[in-house]
């Protein structure tokens, strides 16, 4: 997952749910995905909270902002 | 040896003739006036008047205004915007006088100034003429404004670097200095003072040379800023100077004037761009800048609100597909009370492969259940 962007993640879980959702799917494969999808999940969770922390502190609006000059 | 007469005799005679032919009357003249001395505390102003062939001086007479009528030279003043001094043609009404001591002189008693006016705005009217004809690039637009290159100069974003034309110590340098050096939202300045007359003979080309002295400085202005302060300084000579507008009309560098007076409009401020007061030319600087500021400060806004909306819609989302996957994982299933059952390892989809004494393996969700199968039949009851 190192060179994972977010966009990508979020398309791959978008298929994965597709697939889980699916009548068809074998049960002994469901496990798999769900497995697959949660990692994706966390994958998404920690990057959206690291992208809103890179951008508080682009803003100026983080804890630690720079203080006027 | 001749008959003679005594000076007051023969002077006598000269003022009683005078008398006879001119008490009580007043003339309205028209005449160029030279040798003007005020004295402002007495309300006395000496001068004469002049006519001219060619260069030569033809005809020349004494003239005086005294505290009654000083007055009309203060209405002049300010209505005409120009100095009472030596060059101007001026209509009056005088009163011939004659003294036995002190000679003949013309007292004035009004100064038709409508004359003057009509006189000054004729001269202007030319000069503006002269300007659109031999300089191609300025324009008279519909509105009465004039549009020259240097009006039409875009004006820089931020304005930062300033040259200032002005003369030293004069209440417009302080006026405009401090509401630049003091402003109230802390932007810095580099602000030159290129220090001149701005009034007088000489101003217009004095001032020529200070916008030579700042177009070869090697310091990039961002605006050139001509001020000259104090309401009460009425001549205007020097910026309807012809060679002066023209100057400014051409000039790269956008000039901002504020030459202080609220009725008039000179040339130069037709060229350039009119600000009232030196005062007005500051402010507007600094809301120059501070629209810029604002508008930053407005993206700044915009841009958070959208990073906002986008990372709480992409949360929103991977909740939701959290959600999803969360029902649909088999544990889930398993807390809900349904089993999986496994024979030989594989989950057991078809239980035709289920034979009767087979061992399976049934996962609850905390529990592996070892059995055998003691019967198979259809199911029947739960109808889903």
């Amino acid at each position: 997952m190192k060179n994972l962007t977010y966009k990508k993640a979020f398309s791959d879980l978008e298929k994965l749910v597709d697939q889980i959702e699916d009548d068809e799917i074998q049960l002994d494969t469901l496990a798999d995905k769900v497995k697959q999808a949660n990692e994706l999940i966390k994958f998404c969770e920690t990057n959206l909270r690291s992208i809103e922390k890179d951008v508080e502190v682009a803003m100026g609006e983080g804890k630690k902002g720079r203080k006027k000059g | 040896m001749p008959q003679t007469q005594k000076l007051s005799e023969l002077v006598n005679e000269i003022d009683a003739t005078l008398r006879n032919r001119f008490d009580g009357r007043t003339f309205w003249i028209k005449a160029e006036i030279t040798d003007v001395k005020k004295y402002i505390d007495k309300r006395w102003c000496f001068l004469k008047f002049i006519e001219k062939s060619g260069s030569a001086i033809t005809t020349e007479i004494k003239a005086v205004f005294w505290a009654n009528s000083y007055i009309h030279i203060q209405n002049f003043e300010k209505e005409t915007q120009q100095t009472f001094a030596s060059g101007l043609e001026i209509t009056c009404n005088v009163r011939v006088r004659f003294h036995k001591r002190f000679g003949l002189d013309l007292e004035v008693l009004e100064i038709d100034f409508a004359y003057a006016i009509g006189k000054l705005e004729l001269e202007r009217k030319q000069i503006l003429e002269r300007l659109l004809k031999e300089n191609p690039s300025i324009k008279l637009l519909e509105s009465g404004n004039y549009s020259t290159n240097n009006n039409r100069a875009i004006l820089p974003t931020v304005i930062q670097t300033i040259a200032l034309i002005t003369a030293p110590n004069s209440d417009g340098q302080r006026d405009f200095n401090k509401v630049i050096e003091k402003n109230k939202y802390g932007y810095a300045f580099v602000a030159h003072s290129f220090l001149t007359q701005v009034q007088g003979d000489n101003a217009s080309q004095l001032i020529i040379e200070q916008l030579k002295l700042i177009e070869a400085s090697k310091t990039k202005f961002d605006i050139i800023v001509i001020v000259r302060g104090g309401g009460s300084d009425i001549d205007f000579k020097s910026f309807n100077d012809y060679e002066l507008a023209k100057c400014i009309a051409l000039f790269p560098v956008p000039i901002l004037t504020g030459i202080g007076h609220d009725r008039n409009t000179s040339i130069a401020d037709l060229m350039a761009r009119q600000h009232k007061t030196p005062t007005e030319v500051a402010s507007f600087i600094l809301d120059t800048n501070y629209n810029f500021e604002y508008n930053i400060l407005l993206l700044k806004q915009k841009l958070s609100q959208r990073i906002k909306e986008l990372i709480e819609g992409a949360k929103d989302d991977l909740k939701h597909y959290k959600q999803r996957v969360k029902n649909l994982n088999p544990t889930t299933i398993l807390k809900k009370g349904f089993a999986i059952i496994y024979s030989d390892d594989k989950i057991v989809i078809d239980p035709k492969n289920i034979k009767n004494n087979a061992e399976v393996k049934t996962l609850l969700q905390n529990e592996m259940i070892y059995s055998k199968v003691s019967k198979i039949e259809k199911n029947e009851k739960l109808d889903l």
